[in-house]
């Protein structure tokens, strides 16, 4: 038994030692709990796919295109719950846990104690695919994102000024102000 | 004699026609000729004889079958394509604009360690 689970551990970690996909298999049950979800899978085939209908006349879907002309697999998984603590810092523990594979490593860590907003940026960037995972977490919102290939991330960072439709949830408003004021 | 000179000579006979045989000849070079058929019915002849009229079937069946599920694969390749387009512009923008807003925390906490 022991070394049934050394050999799926090993597995796992020569997995995405060689630029494989970050498992967020077990994510997907926060979806019941979640107010809002988005869930995108492009693999490989997919991933060109639709690559092959972004426009080259439109500035933003030209970016996007020659962005994602070297990736192999764009990964995403958001969730925005109603209350706190509807997600266990365990499911976003096991995330980490896979990105501490060899070939990994973080990049970037913030921890905001004000609004609770935890975010992380980790980077592959030995062997031949390289891989980017980032994860935010705040108590209402999950964001997970794990890209696998070699990314340009000020070029991804850019395209982040482009704006997210149900992305940015408003900040609640203090109760007794009206939405002109 | 031999019986081939006789069989020779019964075959070689001289018969008369018959009485009718000159009016039938004359009824028969009189007779005006057949009308001529215009280009359409010389088309259709083409496929008159029942065994034309299924290999036409089954060449337009053949034609338009495969066209109609090659139509249908591209439509349904189409909307595919669509639907990855949105998923991957999606997708792309959430993760840059996570990774933005990461950046400006780092900087924003680099500004706030300058200031202390």
């Amino acid at each position: 038994m022991k070394i049934l689970l050394i050999l799926a551990v090993c597995m796992l970690a020569g997995g995405l030692g060689r630029g494989q996909v970050v498992d967020l298999k077990h994510l997907d049950r926060l979806a019941a709990k979640a107010s809002e979800t988005a869930d995108v899978t492009l693999d490989g085939s997919l991933l060109k796919l639709g690559a092959k209908f972004l426009s080259n006349d439109d500035p933003d879907q030209a970016k996007v295109k020659k962005l994602v002309a070297g990736l192999k697999g764009i990964y995403v998984r958001t969730f925005e719950f109603e209350n706190e603590g509807e997600y266990l810092e365990s499911d976003v523990a096991s995330i980490r846990k896979q990105l501490q594979a060899p070939g990994w490593s973080r990049i970037v860590g913030v921890r905001s104690k004000k609004d609770g907003e935890n975010a992380e940026v980790y980077l592959k960037t030995d062997g031949p695919d390289g891989g980017l995972a980032i994860i935010c977490a705040n108590p209402k919102e999950l964001t997970v994102v794990s890209i696998v290939g070699k990314i340009d991330l000020d070029e991804l960072s850019e395209l982040g000024h482009l704006g997210v439709p149900k992305i940015e949830l408003e900040k609640p408003k203090p109760p007794g102000k009206k939405d002109d004021d | 004699m031999s019986y081939l000179e006789d069989d020779l000579r019964m075959a070689l006979r001289r018969a008369e026609p018959s009485a009718d045989f000159m009016d039938c000849v004359l009824a028969r070079v009189n007779q005006p000729p057949p009308p001529e058929p215009s280009w359409w019915e010389r088309l259709t002849v083409l496929l008159r004889p029942p065994r034309l009229q299924w290999v036409a079937a089954c060449v337009i069946l053949g034609v338009m079958v495969p066209a109609g599920v090659q139509y249908r694969k591209q439509q349904r390749m189409r909307a595919e394509g669509e639907k990855a387009k949105e998923q991957l512009m999606f997708a792309v923008r959430v993760a840059g604009n996570k990774l933005h807003r990461v950046q400006q925390k780092v900087l924003e906490m680099g500004r706030m360690e300058t200031r202390l």
